[in-house]
């Protein structure tokens, strides 16, 4: 298929369709209300459906319900709207179903701003909702990744049946870039989910369930749960090494739009005679932290950046180890870094 | 001569069917069965009938009739698991309501039901169809999903009054008014029953909970409301019935408007909404049959019974119903 140029949330819609998805619930929130419009325009053309939910509390239970029914099927939301939706997401979560959720992350807290941020990467990657579970989280930099990252995210939340984020922000979201949809998945084509409640024919009756009363039960699914968490993290993580050489004066760190501020920066760094790289986590859940600390090895400093005022760089201190000094340049509220400020720091902590 | 045949250790000694037979010909036996309670058995045998009121109030679907050699059959759509309710709760007799409309029907290969917490969220394992559990109040929102995903499915849900009628006000609302196609039994039974108690949404005033301990004072908790007159007043929603189980004619009535509210979905023509006022014997501090005098005579007035909507007549008149 042909490159086309298309806005980040459109793309974002497309590529769900692309993959197969057919359903659509959401509540209008900006800085991402693109999503929505999209998919109620397109899914009727697809024999989709789209439905406008009372509520965020409600879209995500809507999603649980038709991800028991073994139906593919996404939502998209911004910070303040995904806090509502977490009570579906443990649910959804505990009864292991697969969800795709698209945050187009503002800034908070409460009802915060409109303008792009990072700060929900705790919300994102240690739980969010109630009880013990994880959600594998990804992180596109760009409208192609964008598109490749949702049809990804179908996958493997059916291959772990395990809810999904695609993190973004307002940039990734509003900005336009050419797109390449490179696959077309026929929803018919998918393979039957037979725990799915599709109608007991034939068979035994299927439950869609979270609760376990005895608690022996509850600790086996909460280790079951755990085991499961353990296979995303040994096969899931996903990085991109920029510009990564042997002698390093700085390595940054950074996700999303992030990154691509901080490549900007490294092509002005050269020219100043400064040799920097970049590592940038494409899954944030599961953390590609072994990789980081290899690439960091080849570094002089570490400097992470993020629109937080520092959420990644927990994980980043963690597999650096405590002996690492690791410097953070953060910008929050909505305000956005450029590269020369990342090119000022880096020179800063060289100096 | 019929025979009233009991299952003497799914009895949970409520005495419904005891004060129900208008023949006088059942009694409380001396003996207890294997979980400790008193059953009933056939004290005055000749006088038997076999009209079956027995049968049709035991909460527990512990009581066959045989007359002339002929036994009412349990529901295909309920599994054999004892049901958990206390003694001589109604959720009982509406369960197996819904299965035989189920089964009337013959939609249990195509049935999901879903159950949100409350009393009822372990209906999964008496519902002999696939089933969701469901956080509290969205039952509606996830059967939305379900129907919308799967439209040739037959959705259900089954709801407390604290559920749908207070947390989930929002879901039962939008989901009637967007005309969702599926079908919600909504248990009234003016209590948080599961949590031990607490003022309902459709606690009646002046009735005593265990957070409104001088009774419920309108001036701070509101009046009662009335759920399904509420829904009659949007224009979307087609089907709206409240019924209730406390006698014979009623659990009649009752099965009549559960299984024409499946059958609106079957035939794809609304959304259907059947409320049942429902004793609480153990949240009312009353034994089994006075909470089902109670229930006549204090909720029946402030909740009037019959169809308050159909697809056929629209709003039904108060004089017609």
């Amino acid at each position: 298929m042909a490159k086309k140029l298309m806005k980040g949330c459109e793309a974002i819609g497309e590529a769900a369709i692309k993959a197969g998805c057919r359903l659509f619930f959401g509540y209008p929130i900006t800085p991402q209300n693109e999503i929505p419009e999209y998919m109620s325009a397109r899914l009727p053309q697809v024999g989709g459906v789209y439905v406008q939910a009372e509520s965020e509390v409600s879209a995500s239970n809507m999603l649980y319900g038709a991800a028991g029914a073994g139906c593919r099927c996404f939502t998209s939301s911004s910070s303040p709207g995904i806090s509502l939706m977490q009570e579906g997401i443990s649910y959804i979560a505990g009864a292991e179903l697969p969800v795709v959720f698209i945050n187009i992350m503002r800034g908070g807290p409460g009802l915060g701003g409109i303008l792009p941020s990072q700060s929900d990467y705790f919300q994102a990657t240690k739980g969010g909702g109630h009880g013990d579970y994880r959600c594998l989280v990804l992180a596109p930099s760009t409208v192609q990744e964008a598109a490749d990252l949702v049809q990804l995210a179908f996958d493997l939340a059916d291959k772990y049946r395990n809810p999904v984020y695609v993190l973004g922000d307002g940039l990734i979201g509003q900005m336009m870039e050419p797109v390449e949809f490179k696959r077309t998945v026929n929803p018919e084509d998918l393979p039957e989910k037979t725990w799915a409640s599709t109608g007991a024919k034939g068979r035994k009756p299927n439950i869609i369930n979270s609760l376990y009363l005895d608690p022996e039960d509850l600790e086996k699914h909460n280790w079951k749960l755990k085991k499961k968490y353990e296979e995303m993290e040994k096969n899931e993580k996903r990085w991109e090494e920029f510009n990564i050489e042997e002698n390093l004066d700085v390595l940054f760190v950074a996700y999303g739009t992030v990154a691509r501020i901080a490549k900007t920066a490294i092509e002005d760094l050269r020219s100043k005679g400064v040799t920097a790289g970049l590592f940038r986590p494409i899954t944030l859940y599961p953390f590609p932290g072994e990789a980081l600390y290899s690439v960091a090895q080849k570094s002089k400093k570490v400097l992470v950046s993020e629109l937080s005022t520092g959420q990644m760089i927990e994980d980043v201190r963690y597999h650096l180890g405590k002996d690492r000094e690791v410097a953070f340049y953060g910008r929050v509220g909505g305000m956005v870094m450029t590269p020369e400020e990342l090119v000022d720091e880096a020179l800063k902590l060289l100096k | 001569m019929p025979a009233v045949i009991v299952e003497k250790d799914r009895c949970k000694g409520c005495t419904l069917c005891v004060n129900i037979c208008p023949e006088n010909v059942l009694a409380m036996s001396k003996e207890i069965n294997s979980k400790g309670y008193f059953f009933p058995f056939m004290q005055n045998p000749e006088a038997c009938t076999g009209c079956r009121h027995c049968a049709l109030i035991c909460p527990d679907v512990a009581i066959q009739v045989e007359v002339k050699g002929k036994v009412n059959q349990k529901p295909s759509a309920l599994t054999e698991k004892p049901f958990h309710y206390c003694p001589g709760c109604h959720h009982g007799i509406v369960h197996r309501l819904v299965a035989e409309a189920i089964d009337a029907l013959g939609i249990g290969e195509r049935a999901v039901g879903v159950a949100p917490v409350g009393c009822s969220v372990l209906a999964y394992d008496y519902f002999n169809v696939d089933m969701h559990e469901a956080s509290h109040g969205r039952a509606p929102a996830v059967a939305t999903g379900i129907k919308r995903g799967r439209p040739n499915l037959i959705v259900f849900t089954y709801q407390g009054d604290g559920d749908l009628a207070s947390i989930g006000i929002a879901e039962t609302i939008h989901a009637a008014n967007r005309g969702e196609k599926i079908t919600v039994i909504f248990i009234n039974n003016a209590i948080y029953g599961m949590t031990g108690g607490q003022m309902a949404p459709t606690t009646l005033v002046g009735q005593v909970a265990t957070t409104c301990p001088l009774g419920r004072d309108p001036n701070l908790a509101g009046y009662p409301i009335r759920v399904s007159e509420l829904l009659k007043e949007l224009k979307t929603p087609a089907y709206i019935a409240r019924v209730a189980v406390y006698d014979a004619k009623n659990i009649l009535q009752a099965k009549q408007a559960i299984k024409k509210a499946f059958d609106y979905q079957v035939k794809g023509i609304c959304y259907s909404f059947v409320e049942v006022l429902s004793a609480c014997p153990t949240g009312w501090g009353m034994n089994p049959p006075d909470a089902s005098k109670w229930l006549k005579e204090n909720m029946v007035p402030y909740y009037p019974l019959g169809e308050f909507k159909t697809p056929e007549k629209g709003v039904v008149k108060e004089t017609e119903r």
